[in-house]
């Protein structure tokens, strides 16, 4: 989750409120306190909510639920007299782009640093890593309108933020960082992206990075916002989060012209967002008997507007999708502390789940018999579960890009896990009798079948095939009165002539046995380790 | 017997009880140990003040010679009529010894000397060789010969005259003290036995023979009881927390279809956290009887464009093929959105408490396979002033006194609540989990038309707290050491 970092004083004066009074109500508007410092406080927000990138934002949320400025915020909108065309060649590449122009800033280093963190989070978050949504900021005045959105192929050449030569789209793919981390959103045979001027100098090759021509600096106090991508929605939710928040810096928004064919429209769009003001919803929802100017006062709280039958919401607020959204925007508004609560009793007796119920049974009769239980992890790595057993792993499941090798496969057994376990417990006491009930994987063909099984491991210099099969003998006639059967067998982790297989009748339920030696070298033990692994799936379908 | 005593020094206390005193080597002999261990035993004894051992001289005699006038009585006792005394010289080795053997009897009045040329020699059937025999047979055997009246003028006798030679040695001799007795006055005199034996009871044996005292002070072998995992135990507690608010438990699979996991909880197919850094996707492996029919269906066209629910919409084209892969499910979620999508009734409450995966780096707090314990509540007329009372009360079952419900934000839930309690451990107020109704984009695709009050929160900061652990992974670590020797009651 995103985390903007506040400076309280700052803070303070933008929301006209106290210190403890901002710290104390932080969490009812949604946010997490993450950290909370001498002169300032790390906050978490959820990417739905980008409109909280800022302390700017922030702030206009808090000035409502404090009850100092209600209410639909109101941005003035002039005209700039810019205009874009758009290429039609575009509409398979990324096709959507919307602009505004913001002027009058002033902005300070914290100004900016909130700015930049902003623009970053709406990248990764709406912006899905820029493949959805790229944002380019500029200095208005080094550019010379009107401006062309176009398609230009490989050899087209501009010189990129922060350069001082010329390079091709080509060689600014390979070469910048920012190509080889976004290029990959484009179509490597092109044609490419980029907005230029009426000079044709390079505002922008979107989404991999700016031209150098309309750097922002410290003095630019009038900027052009550029949003690129492959929705339109989007991009405007994007451009109206940026927007409205530069406005809070003390900006003035001005619109531009998007031609596209003989269509033509104007943006930033900050056309309020009408939902249903569903006050039976609301009222069940919350639980709370609330008359419609309650409702409205909450609201308002909460930065929303209503007209007749609807709730207007900002348009930088991207998450209202459903009356229910404003049911939450009124609990917002309302406070959720003021709520209260209530306990509905249960009309019928719960129960426990029979099959978890014998699970549970089955670690009691292992722990009675003297045995320590474990929990281990189901992914684990693949010298813990094939190349210590000198096992073939053909018939492996493995996750998709772990982040770490040691989950990369699912078990489909507990013995590994438990040898590994021994293998981490070398120093403690000996004897050392272990258990674990677990869930394992097993392959079968393009489908895998998950069982419960009950692995148990015996190590001590004593320890042998003998006292591991009377470990299992008991545990299957104490848990569910079945007399299990040994035939001599052979199974990849016990050792040849020192293997049985357990069965109950003609119910195969798993092996016992003395672990290879090679297996127990490996593991790097230094006692013979003994033990059993059976299907108490298997062993609970015998009792039905 | 005190307990203190080691064993050696038990048994030679044992062999000194019947005589208080004994030479060192009958006392080896009557104890059985070898004589290094008694040494070590009397050693450890004597500065206990149990023993007294001491060093005497032992004076024996010893037959140098035996007297010439035995033999010369022996003769005459062989001869079948009375010497002459001619003939018993010849007999001697030497005239003088003849002499002085003949002299003896005389003068003693062993013998007399008669006949018609006055030179035979007869016997008086004195006492006295006899006397004599007793006292030489006596020293031979026991080194002394003095006891008995007038015997000791005899020896003297026999000393001065070199038939009889004085030896003198030194002994160790041990004797038991007043401390000594003391210590063995609680063992009876018979024999005592080690263990009580099958043979020992059934003979009846046990009558006659106590047990050895051992030294029941002594730090026995260290020995681990079975234990259920500390886990598994605070699994079970919320489980009868659930199951005494009504809940009935659910179990089920691991892996889902991502369909169920993700897009049936209205989570967008392009959502960040269905991506491969925070979701384990199993390599290869797909759906493939998942179609886009009846529920399938209209989820799908709820995350296009609302379907039927009033909903916007997340406004992109839902693809089949995304929907089929299969996940380790990221919370149990999908296992109560699953059951509530095939029980139609109107009120249910449902609950699991099981593993859920994410792809993660390990950390102190940070698991790839933790727990969760999801449950739905569902019911006419059901709000959020239920479910914040719900949760009040379940927290407080479950020992968080003090929770409070903060709004925040899920894809599936409208409006959501996040839980948080103050830690006693850590001073200050933590996350515990995630709540809210879900939004009717996840219910009305399910046929769902009633609220659903829904909450997944995790386990394992609890059991932190619980445990005064701090780091996660130490809960599934698998060290013994912690296993084996943490306290039951521990955080109780």
């Amino acid at each position: 989750m995103p985390v903007v970092k506040i400076e309280l004083d700052r803070f303070a004066k933008m929301v006209g409120a106290k210190r403890e009074e901002i710290l104390e109500r932080l969490p009812f508007v949604g946010l997490d306190i993450e950290g909370v410092e001498r002169d300032s406080v790390r906050v978490e927000y959820s990417p739905n909510r980008p409109d909280f990138g800022t302390d700017f934002g922030i702030a206009r949320a808090m000035r409502g639920l404090l009850g100092k400025e209600v209410g639909l915020p109101r941005y003035r909108i002039s005209d700039s007299g810019m205009a874009v065309s758009v290429d039609r060649r575009l509409a398979d590449i990324r096709p959507h782009i919307a602009c505004a122009v913001v002027t009058g800033l002033d902005l300070d280093q914290e100004d900016i640093r909130q700015i930049i963190s902003l623009q970053e989070d709406l990248h990764n978050g709406l912006g899905r890593k820029r493949r959805a949504v790229a944002i380019g900021l500029h200095d208005l005045g080094a550019t010379k309108p009107p401006l062309a959105y176009r398609a230009v192929d490989s050899s087209f050449k501009f010189v990129p933020l922060e350069g001082t030569t010329e390079l091709t789209i080509e060689e600014a793919l390979d070469r910048l960082p920012e190509g080889r981390l976004y290029g990959g959103t484009l179509p490597r045979e092109g044609p490419f992206p980029v907005i230029t001027d009426s000079e044709g100098t390079v505002l922008s090759f979107p989404p991999v990075i700016n031209g150098n021509a309309t750097k922002v600096t410290q003095n630019t106090k009038n900027v052009l916002i550029d949003v690129t991508g492959t929705g339109k929605k989007q991009g405007d939710d994007v451009l109206a989060v940026l927007a409205t928040t530069l406005a809070e810096a003390g900006g003035m928004i001005q619109s531009v012209s998007i031609s596209s064919g003989k269509s033509v429209r104007t943006t930033p769009d900050l056309e309020p967002r009408a939902l249903r003001l569903d006050l039976a919803l609301i009222r069940s929802t919350l639980g709370l008997d609330l008359s419609r100017k309650q409702v409205v006062q909450a609201l308002g709280r909460s930065r929303m507007g209503v007209r007749g039958n609807s709730a207007l919401g900002p348009r930088y607020r991207v998450d209202l999708m459903h009356p229910v959204d404003v049911a939450e925007e009124v609990a917002l508004g309302y406070g959720f502390d003021r709520i209260g609560s209530a306990y509905p009793p249960s009309r019928q007796p719960g129960s426990f789940n029979a099959f978890e119920d014998f699970l549970d049974s089955a670690a009691t009769v292992m722990a009675d018999s003297g045995m320590t239980e474990l929990m281990t992890f189901e992914l684990v790595d693949h010298a813990m579960l094939y190349g210590n057993f000198g096992r073939s792993s053909s018939a492996r499941i493995s996750v998709h890009e772990p982040r770490s090798s040691e989950h990369s496969l699912l078990r489909d057994s507990l013995l590994p896990p438990l040898m590994a376990a021994l293998s981490g417990n070398v120093k403690s006491e000996y004897p050392q009798r272990v258990f674990e009930v677990g869930r394992v994987y097993l392959r079968e063909g393009d489908d895998v079948s998950e069982r419960w099984h009950l692995g148990c491991l015996v190590a001590h210099s004593q320890s042998s095939f003998s006292e591991a099969k009377m470990y299992l003998e008991a545990a299957c006639r104490t848990l569910t009165g079945v007399e299990v059967s040994a035939k001599a067998s052979e199974l990849w982790a016990f050792a040849p002539g020192r293997c049985a297989s357990a069965w109950a009748g003609a119910r195969a339920l798993g092996h016992v046995g003395e672990l290879t030696p090679e297996s127990v070298h490996a593991f790097g033990l230094k006692v013979p380790v003994s033990g059993f692994e059976i299907d108490l799936t298997a062993l609970r379908e015998l009792l039905k | 017997m005190s307990s203190s005593l080691h064993p050696l020094e038990r048994r030679v206390l044992s062999a000194l009880s019947k005589e208080g005193t004994l030479p060192f080597a009958a006392l080896v002999t009557r104890s059985g140990l070898k004589e290094d261990q008694a040494r070590r035993a009397l050693q450890w004894l004597s500065t206990k003040g149990m023993v007294d051992i001491e060093e005497t001289s032992v004076v024996r005699l010893e037959v140098a010679r035996t007297p010439p006038e035995l033999a010369l009585m022996k003769m005459l006792a062989a001869a079948r009529e009375p010497p002459t005394v001619e003939w018993l010289r010849g007999q001697f080795a030497s005239p003088e010894e003849f002499s002085a053997a003949f002299g003896r009897a005389r003068a003693s009045g062993w013998v007399v000397v008669g006949g018609s040329d006055r030179s035979a020699v007869k016997g008086t059937g004195s006492d006295g060789p006899k006397a004599l025999e007793e006292i030489i047979a006596s020293v031979s055997r026991t080194g002394r010969g003095e006891d008995g009246p007038g015997r000791k003028e005899v020896v003297a006798d026999l000393l001065k005259r070199g038939l009889l030679r004085r030896i003198e040695t030194k002994e160790t001799s041990v004797s038991m003290t007043p401390a000594g007795n003391a210590a063995v006055s609680s063992t009876v005199s018979a024999e005592l036995s080690d263990r009580l034996t099958s043979e020992a009871l059934s003979s009846g044996a046990w009558r006659e023979k106590g047990l050895r005292p051992i030294d029941v002070e002594a730090k026995s072998a260290t020995f681990f009881p079975g234990r259920r995992h500390p886990v598994r135990d605070f699994i079970r507690e919320v489980k009868e927390t659930y199951v005494s608010m009504g809940f009935t438990e659910l179990t089920g699979d691991s892996i889902h279809p991502a369909f169920w996991n993700f897009d049936a909880l209205f989570i967008p197919q392009d959502h960040p956290g269905r991506e491969m850094q925070d979701t384990f996707y199993i390599e290869g492996m797909s759906d493939r009887k998942l179609v886009r029919r009846s529920v399938v269906a209209n989820v799908a066209s709820a995350h296009e464009d609302g379907w039927r629910t009033g909903s916007t919409g997340w406004g992109y084209s839902w693809r089949v093929e995304e929907a089929r892969r299969l996940v380790l499910r990221t919370h149990n979620t999908v296992l109560t959105v699953r059951a509530l999508s095939e029980s139609k009734e109107r009120e249910t409450r449902v609950f699991a408490v099981s593993k859920v995966y994410r792809n993660e780096n390990l950390d102190y707090k940070h698991l790839a396979e933790f727990h969760q314990m999801d449950g739905i509540m569902v019911g006419e007329g059901l709000n959020l002033r239920h479910l914040m009372g719900f949760l009040k009360e379940f927290y407080m079952k479950l020992g968080m006194k003090d929770v409070k419900l903060w709004p925040t934000f899920f894809p599936y839930t409208e409006p959501s609540l996040e839980v948080v309690g103050y830690s006693d451990v850590v001073k200050a107020w933590i996350e515990l989990g995630g709540s809210g109704i879900f939004r009717p984009e996840v219910t009305l695709p399910l046929g769902v038309k009633v609220p659903v009050l829904a909450w997944g929160p995790g386990i394992e900061r609890l059991m932190l707290m619980r445990f005064g652990l701090e780091d996660m992974r130490e809960l599934y670590g698998s060290d013994l050491s912690w296993l084996r020797n943490r306290v039951e009651l521990a955080g109780r």
